[in-house]
Order: structure tokens, then C-alpha cells, then sequence
């Protein structure tokens, strides 16, 4: 393979190339990184290494398991955060080969730490290099998709960042499938499914690594202009990345993407135990599951269907109808519960969840309508720090609150009201960063420098 | 131009149909 098949030059399309043919390079590493989202199953066989049947003393804790998820989501948003302008410099192709080298490898080195049983090597391989492959993995596509859909920005977006949704859906199981195939009397087949997957994903995302190309410079869709129907709140210019998060726009949208990921990510992780104790005696533990199931569905459903609807609705708009129907949702809770109607709270949770994965979906298209495409990836990955917070802040606020309850005498069905109503909080907080959304000031517009005379 | 579209949609398609089926068989497990 020559070392220009890396360049950016190379992945360059040819006229008349099917733009329809570059989602399907952006799914290839979304599916394969959406595997983070399946980590949990996971959590138990590895704290039960030696003891194979139960956790022995020498085993891990789960608490000691369950950091190597969580270094893997922080390390997710810093890299993104960091290597963005790095990403947009070298282009798609080589920025994908460097997310499946981290991500497949990110897996190896795991399994290393397993058949040592030492847990800083499974840190440092599935949390810090495969959370490396996670942030590259995740910006990488998304510039290129805007690009080539620049009459449809948020289906592009969206189409890809479904796959991270998506990807879990295929995890859970094929990881469930891999450890009862590679299960011995001696093995609960943790390594060798790590091995696997890590081989699996990595030739996954060479699917992309192969496929992905840029448009050139002056391509356009045909018959499409970008003045035929200016909009408020779309940019024609462009804001570089060291000038776009000095602007109030870059933290106002931080703070929108922060609180719609905290308000979902925490019923998300709590999905499970919360289901059982509102309704308890009527849910039993597989339906749910059935429920975590059907969440996730919907979160990989909405990531599609509110990016590509906010290309007809607006993207300010888009995030009004999350927050303000999110506040609607999350405060009926607590009535649901008391009704004792299941399946009015599992509709209400399961469009509470589509939004949360819209929120991720349409962003991009958001940034793109504020920043311009220039730099629009490495923006993104700035942002991406956004859900590295929400992601620690979520969990915390719905198990910690909780706690605080029971602890209290509040009895478990009850637990949760509480939680709900700060969620509304933080949708409010949401709604009201969304509503402060202006345009960006024509000082931060990037000038292209004059040739000296 | 027309046979790579199908083979590379049928690439990521196919596991994604694969996980969303196993995903809906679990999730009906709630309305039993």
C-alpha cells in the first residue's frame, strides 16, 4: 500500500462520484466505536476471572471494572477535543485508520491485561488508546458528511452518529455470543472474545479506511446554490477553531449539548433498576431488560430522525422541541409512576431517549450553521468535551440523589420524582443557552490572508 | 459504480439489521 493512499489528495472524489456511497464509510467506524455504549456486558464476567462461577477475592471489583468504561468516555471528549484540527488537517482516510488502530488495538492490549489479570493494563488499552480511537473515530466522518451534504446537513450527520447508537445494539449480543463460544471450564472466554473483537472491528473500520472520499474543492450537488434560501442563524462564512470557541455561540451550545446529554445519560445508566422499583412486582428483571432494549432503539432511531428533521425545522428549533417537551415528559413521570400506567411511561421514556440521541445527531449540522464548514470537525471535537462532563454529571446526579432519598425514608418507587423535576431544571438551563443563540459576529469570520503586493 | 453502493450498503446494513432484530426480541420480552 503506497503511503499516499493515505493522503488526503488521494481520497479525493472523481466528478460524477454517488455522495450516497460516503455514509456507509462514516457507519463502517461509528458501528465498530458504538461498541462503547455495550461495555457493560462486560462488567460481570470480568470480575469473575478467577473465580470463573463467582467473584473470588483476588477478583476485580466491579467498581474497579467499571472506571475502564468511564476513562474511556473522558478520554473520548479530550481527544476529540485535541486531536480535531489534526483530524481536519490530514483528512478522513488516515484520521480512520488512526481511530481503528486505537480501537482494535485499544482491544488487544486489554486482553493483555486480562491474561496478566492486571486491571491498569485493561485501563490504559480499553480506556485510554481505545478511548482515543473513540474521539477520532467519532469526528472524523463528520466534516467529510457535511461537505457532501450541504443541502441536507443534519440526514448526513445523522445518518452516521446513528451508528454510534447503533452500534451497541450489535455489540451487546456479539460479545454475549463471542464469551458463550470462547467459554471453557477454565475460561470464562473474556480474553480470547477481546481478541476477536478488537480483530473484528478493526477490519470493520478499514471498510471506511477504504471507502471514505472528500469532494473536491468546488463541488456542489447539482442544481443545489448555497444563497438560494439564506436563513437566519446559517452562516456563508467561516470561524476557525481557536477563534470559534472564544465566541459566547461555541459555550452556549456547550451548555446545550451538556444538559441534553446529562438529562438523558443518567436515565439511561439508571434504566433498568429504576423500571423494576416504580413498578415493582409488575416488571420482572428480563422485561427490564426489554426496556433497556427498547431505549436504545429509539436512541439510535432519533439520532436519524430529528437531525434529518432539523434541516427542515431549523436547528434552534429542533433543540426548543427537546427541551421544552423534554421538561413536559420528565415531569408527567412521576404522575406515570403513580397511575401505575407502564405503558405510558415507557412512551414517554422512549421519546425522552430519541431526543437524547438527536441532541448528539443534530449538533454538528448546529455547529455548521454557526461556524461554517471550515473547521466544523475539530469544532466538534471541542464540544465533544461537553459530553465528558455530562457524562460523569449525569450518572452521579440520578444514583446519588436517589441514594439520598432511600437514606432518607423516601420509599424506592418514590425515589426517582425528585430526580425527574431536576432534570427539568437542566432542560430549562438548555433551553434557555438555545434561546440565547445569535448569530456569530463577522470579527470572528475567518478573512483569508492577502496575498503581500 | 452501482455494484459498490449495494456491497457497501449491505456491509453496514446487514449487522445493523442483525442487532436491531436481536434488540426488538429482547424488548418484546417487556409487553409479555
Amino acid at each position: 500500500m503506497p503511503s499516499s493512499f493515505f493522503d488526503r489528495e488521494s481520497t479525493v472524489a472523481p466528478a460524477g462520484y454517488n455522495r450516497f456511497l460516503v455514509p456507509p464509510a462514516a457507519l463502517a467506524v461509528h458501528l465498530s466505536i458504538g461498541q462503547a455504549y455495550a461495555f457493560s456486558t462486560f462488567n460481570l464476567p470480568l470480575t469473575k476471572l478467577i473465580g470463573m462461577t463467582h467473584s473470588a477475592p483476588a477478583d476485580w471489583k466491579l467498581t474497579d471494572v467499571g472506571w475502564t468504561f468511564s476513562i474511556a468516555i473522558v478520554l473520548l471528549g479530550l481527544s476529540a477535543a485535541v486531536f480535531g484540527r489534526w483530524v481536519e488537517r490530514v483528512g478522513p482516510r488516515l484520521s480512520m485508520f488512526a481511530a481503528a488502530l486505537c480501537f482494535g488495538g485499544g482491544f488487544i492490549v486489554s486482553a493483555v491485561g486480562i491474561h496478566f489479570h492486571q486491571i491498569w493494563i485493561v485501563y490504559l488499552g480499553y480506556g485510554v488508546l481505545g478511548g482515543c480511537g473513540l474521539g477520532i473515530g467519532y469526528i472524523s466522518p463528520v466534516s467529510t458528511l457535511i461537505k457532501w451534504f450541504p443541502d441536507r446537513p443534519g440526514m448526513a450527520t445523522g445518518m452516521a452518529i446513528m451508528g454510534f447508537g447503533g452500534g451497541a445494539l450489535i455489540a451487546a449480543p456479539l460479545s454475549l455470543l463471542l464469551m458463550e463460544h470462547f467459554k471453557t471450564p477454565t475460561s470464562t472466554g473474556v480474553l480470547e472474545t477481546f481478541v476477536t473483537m478488537g480483530v473484528i472491528y478493526f477490519m470493520f473500520m478499514m471498510i471506511g479506511v477504504i471507502s471514505v472520499r472528500v469532494p473536491a474543492s468546488d463541488w456542489k450537488p447539482a442544481g443545489w446554490s448555497a444563497s438560494e434560501k439564506p436563513k437566519p442563524l446559517v452562516t456563508d462564512a467561516n470561524v476557525t477553531v481557536d477563534m470559534a470557541w472564544r465566541t459566547r455561540q461555541f459555550w452556549l451550545l456547550w451548555g446545550v449539548l451538556c444538559m441534553n446529554v446529562t438529562a438523558g445519560i443518567g436515565v439511561l445508566g439508571q434504566a433498568s433498576p429504576m423500571i423494576q422499583e416504580i413498578f415493582a412486582g409488575r416488571v420482572t428483571p428480563a422485561a427490564a431488560a426489554g426496556f433497556v432494549g427498547l431505549l436504545s432503539l429509539f436512541n439510535m432511531g432519533g439520532r436519524f430522525f430529528w437531525a434529518t428533521t432539523s434541516d427542515y425545522l431549523g436547528r434552534r428549533n429542533t433543540y426548543m422541541v427537546f427541551f421544552l417537551l423534554g421538561i413536559l415528559l420528565y415531569s408527567s413521570v412521576p404522575s406515570l409512576g403513580h397511575l401505575g400506567s407502564i405503558s405510558l411511561f415507557v412512551a414517554a421514556f422512549v421519546v425522552i431517549l430519541s431526543m437524547y440521541g438527536g441532541g448528539f445527531a443534530t449538533i454538528p449540522a448546529y455547529l455548521r450553521d454557526m461556524f461554517g464548514t471550515m473547521q466544523v470537525g475539530a469544532i466538534h471535537g471541542r464540544l465533544l468535551t461537553a459530553w465528558s462532563v455530562a457524562g460523569v454529571l449525569g450518572p452521579v446526579l440520578v444514583n446519588y440523589i436517589r441514594q439520598f432519598q432511600i437514606d432518607h425514608g423516601v420509599a424506592k418507587a418514590q425515589a426517582y420524582s425528585i430526580t425527574m423535576y431536576i432534570m427539568c431544571g437542566l432542560l430549562l438551563v438548555g433551553f434557555l443557552c438555545n434561546l440565547a443563540m445569535r448569530p456569530v459576529h463577522e470579527r470572528y469570520h475567518y478573512r483569508a490572508p492577502t496575498p503581500a503586493k | 459504480m452501482k455494484t459498490r453502493f449495494i456491497v457497501l450498503w449491505l456491509a453496514v446494513g446487514i449487522p445493523l439489521a442483525w442487532g436491531v432484530m436481536k434488540t426488538l426480541q429482547n424488548a418484546l420480552k417487556l409487553f409479555q
